[in-house]
């Protein structure tokens, strides 16, 4: 089991449907690698259940289900899909992320070391990429203009604010810049969600912005 | 209707496409999602259309129904809550699968007895909440009727941030607590 839990009202959030999809996708990773966040969406959703059932509405005239069943006629109750499986090299993937994957995603070397994958999700304006870095390297130092969320897929990493692991989540922005350095092992892999372009502020920071604001880092 | 009851109608349109069954949960549940979405703000017209679609996935999802992780009430709570988003979706932006999002994935093999969603937990939920502060419901409610985020429950009730994820804590805390000490009775 992980040691960092997405906070309840994040997870309330999600159980609500009210998150967008970017943040969506990474709380829905975690709740696939994290028993106690997944018990506490459970009951949050036990929660809209009975918010549901506790509603009174006057009944459907018997139009209405004469309409439905008609339509009923041409649906088949579907079969039981199996979880679809992930491209080849991406066997870590939990099963949330495998249909935003596509057929063959290619790590990209981006300037600083590390390596990413973005993630395009229609429809939604948040910034989503992995991002692998090899034991012992680190990310640019930054600090977060927006909220950040980081999910942790495989290694780990250790910024001042402590160490991830497998199914840890982060949420940004933190008090201080903060620069993650991965940890010996497995190259740490990470799904990180941006509001904002982050703003960096080592001593390469102030040329390397245009680019991050451009989307090219 | 008994979590019992719902579920076999559940489990006879899964086994054998049951009209009769699936016209019981219609009934019961069609007009309860209406007046769920009104609640939220929908118009009659799309809460009624949306409780139709909700129903019609119901009959369409049965076969994955599994009543030792679910009620009823609380799967056809999550389906209604998916279709409601597909359909503000709809309008203006590019589609993609709600469920890709919004689906809890369990491991193989989770004990199901743990889960939280099975009848027994899912009545004791319904009666914990009666135990919860009026400022604690005011935003539980808000997040699942209105489908709203925290930041903006806090904008609209002009409380600070803090002061409403306090509030969220509290009544997870409680309900946690509680639903852990059933378990190890």
């Amino acid at each position: 089991m992980s040691r960092h839990q997405a906070p309840d009202e994040l997870l309330l959030d999600y159980a609500a449907g009210a998150l967008p999809e970017g943040p969506a996708l990474a709380v829905s990773i975690h709740l696939a690698l994290d028993a106690a966040s997944r018990r506490t969406v459970e009951r949050l959703q036990a929660v809209g259940g009975a918010l549901l059932e506790s509603e009174q509405g006057p009944a459907f005239d018997e139009f209405a289900l004469e309409q439905v069943l008609a339509k009923l006629d041409g649906v088949a109750v579907d079969a039981v899909a199996a979880p679809p499986s992930p491209p080849p090299g991406f066997e870590w993937a939990p099963a949330p992320l495998v249909p935003f994957l596509g057929t063959n995603p290619r790590w990209h070397k981006a300037i600083g070391g590390f390596e990413n994958v973005p993630i395009r999700i229609p429809g939604d304006d948040h910034r989503v990429e992995l991002l692998r870095l090899m034991p012992g390297h680190g990310l640019p130092q930054h600090r977060h203009a927006g909220n950040e969320y980081t999910i942790v897929m495989q290694g780990g990493f250790t910024d001042t604010t402590g160490n991830y692991g497998v199914g840890d989540f982060a949420v940004g922005p933190g008090p201080q810049d903060h620069e993650p350095i991965a940890d010996p092992g497995d190259p740490c892999i990470a799904m990180i969600v941006l509001e904002r372009p982050i703003v960096l502020t080592g001593p390469w920071g102030r040329w390397f912005n245009p680019l991050v604001k451009r989307g090219w880092l | 209707m008994t979590p019992d009851e719902a579920a076999d109608l559940i489990q006879a349109i899964a086994t054998r496409q049951d009209r009769a069954s699936f016209a019981v949960l219609f009934r019961f549940y069609g007009p309860r999602v209406k007046a769920f979405l009104m609640r939220g703000g929908s118009d009659s017209e799309t809460a009624q259309e949306v409780a139709q679609e909700a129903l019609i996935m119901v009959w369409r999802k049965a076969a994955s129904f599994d009543r030792a992780r679910a009620s009823a009430a609380t799967w056809i709570y999550t389906i209604a809550r998916n279709k409601r988003i597909d359909l503000l979706r709809r309008t203006g932006r590019p589609q993609i699968e709600t469920e890709d999002w919004l689906t809890v994935y369990a491991p193989e093999g989770e004990d199901a007895n743990k889960s939280v969603l099975a009848g027994q937990t899912y009545a004791r939920v319904k009666e914990l909440m009666a135990g919860l502060s009026d400022d604690q419901l005011v935003v539980i409610r808000k997040a699942f009727f209105e489908d709203k985020t925290h930041t903006a429950i806090a904008e609209e009730l002009r409380l600070p941030l803090g002061t409403v994820k306090s509030r969220i804590r509290l009544a997870l805390g409680r309900l946690r607590e509680k639903l852990e000490k059933d378990a190890e009775e």
